[in-house]
């Protein structure tokens, strides 16, 4: 038989890390915070997996989770309409002694009646802060090969700085891998040391039968965190391997770090290191081609469809409808989907979410380190 | 269960006249304006209006417009009953034939129009450039109990010889119909878009089947054996935008009339008459800190670093640092090298035009002039010379001229 399916179902858990930015998620959850012009932060992990044969897709959300359910629909433009497999959401259950899940334990509990069920031999278990382009291929080739129990993907880097800030008031874990050749011998859970370290991308290769029985396991005992409480604690007796990850990432993990994110995107050799590889799936908006009008004066910019420039705009990323009136002066800029800013305004480092309307003549400033954030609808 | 309304849509035109647009392509699948093609704008008509059931009729080069309507599913137009159809000419027990005329083409899917049961059936053509309300066309063709209606354009007088013309009354009834008439009786020329009871219809193609003279042609045929008879034959004023894009000029000067909405009256920017299209899934276009960008239109995917002005670029081209690209229309994913110059052309899809090559020229006078034309693939080597008036098929050496 023709074999183009992965023997793996893939996992993503879409609010890990809402926490850390918590401007950019009021109203959605990580997973569907728009990134790079014209997608949203799960299309990449989601798109990767596709492109590696992964057709069997579950997001375990939390909660907000309204935003990613119209993004993603039926799955289609990912092409994960299936009659097996294919793209499964699942929400909290509601009953009135459950509460929200804290960890992963909990939330892969949720689901344990669905895993029992599959047929597929691994599990790819990913959060949506990360924008990659991905071999999931590989990385299970790999998992395969080393006869692994598991296996983490790690990139060689400093630990972010806005998770070293967060990390004592918050729960979302983040861990380095101490390793001995590719075998995981230590984990380090929120380290706080400077310097380049394995930092983890909260990837992980597992075999379904025994994912199962470690949630069962983990769940009797009343833990939450799967790094923390099962890996960790069993470091020694199970084999869990490191994959070094040497691609493009973009990392969220700090409203200045998404800016800036964006920001790595207009030079050209990040945005091929990012696109290049499988195209990335989203959304269809039907919009137009992006008019440029009336004396506009455009200078290193990533532009959507939709959009109306009339004013002048550098350095900026603009999203799908943004539209930029005559005079309007728009400088270091993330504007997303359908802002206007209109005649006469000037922005500088802002960051406006969907929909926000800078209006007539108004001026508002950021500055490099700090950039200012219009929440989403504002008219200011 | 019956549908009130199928539509018909003639897609199997050559459209000799393109030259190198259409070599490898029907003429409804030529791109246009920026992210369509204009087939978008006949099926994005037709969903606006509510009309869920379409057959493509198709001849001509048809895998690029068969891939490109798949299940439809871009134009809304995926459904359990009813949907888009691809309708090739296919071979029967009693034998196979292509599709002789547009009447035939019809006559030889009467199956499938039965399969729907509907009232009336809407004749559409693939290739033209209109936004248009079906839907209004269809009120009028009941509020006149009308056997046949015609949309029809008031055109000048002075240019009314060059088109089919419907001679009607003060009730919009249709007295006479007039082909290419050297003494025109009216200023009402036909869109060849045609709303049918399906009785009718049905009837009359029948009938003319099996009349070995005909041409089996709706204009030349079946309109005026409804005359003959006297049918409830209306004619339905429209006056929105509409271009028949059959001539390389006519394509160029529709494309410029996208720029400037404003006056043109062709808008694709109505949130409420959106155009739909299969979409290229490109990540947002780039422009680049020496670029200029004017009065133009610049789709995802592409990559400006140079000059652009009063054009369109559709997804995914590039154009280099140091090049010019004014008053051009840029098909899919062409690359116009540093230092090479195009100005008033077409330029087909995944062409490559190489440093200092020179494509085209802004003619003297006023009006379209010429528009030279590059097909889809093309290389036109460094340095080579492209004159205003050339239809260029394939490569061009380096240095090379082509006039």
């Amino acid at each position: 038989m023709v074999n183009t399916k992965a023997e793996a179902l893939g996992i993503i858990f879409p609010n890990s890390y809402d926490a850390l930015v918590p401007e950019l998620v009021s109203e959605r959850l990580m997973a569907s915070i728009p990134f790079a012009s014209r997608y949203r932060m799960c299309d990449f992990i989601i798109s990767s997996m596709v492109h590696s044969g992964i057709d069997n897709i579950s997001l375990i959300v939390r909660k907000n989770y309204h935003s990613l359910l119209d993004h993603l629909g039926t799955g289609r433009e990912w092409d994960l309409v299936r009659k097996n497999g294919g793209l499964n959401i699942v929400p909290p259950f509601a009953q009135k002694q459950v509460k929200v899940y804290a960890g992963r334990i909990e939330a892969l509990e949720s689901i344990r009646g669905y895993l029992k069920k599959q047929t597929e031999k691994y599990v790819i278990l990913s959060d949506a802060n990360i924008a990659v382009n991905f071999d999931f291929d590989s990385l299970l080739d790999a998992h395969v090969k080393s006869g692994a129990d598991v296996t983490m993907v790690y990139r060689k880097q400093e630990i972010p700085q806005g998770m070293i800030r967060q990390s004592t008031q918050n729960m979302d874990l983040y861990y380095a891998l101490g390793l001995n050749g590719d075998r995981v011998s230590k984990i380090y859970i929120n380290p706080t040391e400077g310097g380049e370290m394995n930092f983890s991308l909260n990837i992980y290769v597992i075999g379904r039968e025994q994912l199962i029985d470690m949630i069962d396991e983990a769940y009797l005992h009343g833990y939450t965190y799967f790094v923390r409480d099962v890996l960790d604690r069993q470091i020694d007796n199970l084999d869990i391997r490191g994959y070094c990850y040497e691609g493009y990432v973009a990392h969220i993990h700090d409203t200045k770090s998404y800016f800036e994110e964006n920001m790595r995107l207009l030079n050209e050799e990040n945005l091929n290191a990012l696109f290049s590889g499988n195209q990335i799936y989203t959304k269809i908006r039907d919009d137009n081609p992006t008019r440029y009008i009336n004396g506009s004066k455009a200078k290193n910019v990533m532009v959507a469809d939709g959009c109306v420039i009339e004013g002048e705009v550098e350095n900026s990323v603009l999203f799908r409808g943004v539209h930029v009136g005559k005079g309007a002066k728009v400088k270091n800029c993330v504007l997303m989907q359908d802002t206007i800013i209109e005649e006469g305004a000037r922005v500088e480092y802002v960051i406006t979410d969907k929909n926000v309307t800078v209006t007539e003549g108004k001026s508002l400033t950021g500055n490099d380190s700090y950039q200012v954030y219009v929440a989403k609808g504002q008219v200011v | 269960m019956a549908k009130e309304l199928v539509a018909m849509l003639l897609a199997g035109g050559q459209g000799s006249r393109l030259y190198a647009l259409t070599q490898k392509l029907a003429k409804p699948a030529v791109p246009f304006g920026g992210k369509y093609r204009i087939i978008d704008f006949p099926l994005s008509n037709c969903v606006n209006s509510g009309i869920d059931t379409v057959g493509i009729l198709t001849q001509y080069q048809p895998f690029i417009l068969n891939e490109y309507i798949g299940n439809g599913q871009p134009w809304d137009l995926d459904r359990l009953y009813g949907g888009v159809h691809v309708l090739p000419p296919y071979q029967k027990a009693s034998g196979s034939d292509w599709y002789k005329g547009t009447a035939n083409a019809i006559y030889q899917n009467i199956a499938f129009i039965e399969r729907y049961d509907p009232q009336y059936v809407i004749i559409l053509s693939g290739d033209q450039i209109c936004k248009q309300d079906y839907n209004d066309f269809l009120e009028f063709h009941k509020s006149k109990g009308a056997e046949f209606s015609v949309a029809v354009m008031e055109v000048p007088w002075e240019d009314a010889s060059r088109f089919g013309l419907m001679v009607a009354d003060e009730d919009d009834r249709i007295t006479e119909f007039q082909e290419k008439p050297k003494e025109p009786k009216s200023n009402l020329a036909s869109m060849g878009i045609y709303i049918f009871n399906w009785d009718i219809l049905k009837k009359y193609l029948i009938e003319d089947e099996a009349d070995p003279n005909s041409e089996n042609d709706f204009g030349n045929n079946i309109i005026p054996n409804l005359l003959r008879d006297h049918r409830k034959m209306y004619a339905y004023h429209f006056n929105g935008y509409w271009k028949d894009v059959g001539t390389i000029p006519s394509l160029w000067e529709a494309n410029m009339e996208v720029l400037d909405p404003e006056h043109s009256g062709i808008n694709l920017f109505d949130e409420n008459w959106k155009i739909y299209s299969r979409n290229s899934g490109m990540t947002g276009h780039r422009i680049g800190d020496h670029a200029i960008v004017e009065d133009s239109m610049i789709t995802d995917g592409c990559n400006v670093q140079g000059t652009v002005k009063h054009s369109i670029l559709f997804s995914g081209v590039t154009v280099e640092e140091g090049a010019i690209v004014e008053d051009a229309v840029v098909m899919g994913q062409s690359t116009i090298k540093a230092g090479a110059v195009v100005k008033h052309c077409i330029i087909a899809e995944k062409a490559v035009i190489e440093e200092n090559a020179v494509v085209g020229a802004k003619p003297d006078g006023e009006g379209v002039g010429e528009v030279a034309t590059v097909a889809a693939g093309v290389k036109i080597g460094a340095g080579a010379k492209i004159g205003p008036n050339a239809m260029v098929y394939e490569d061009v050496k380096e240095g090379e001229e082509q006039w």
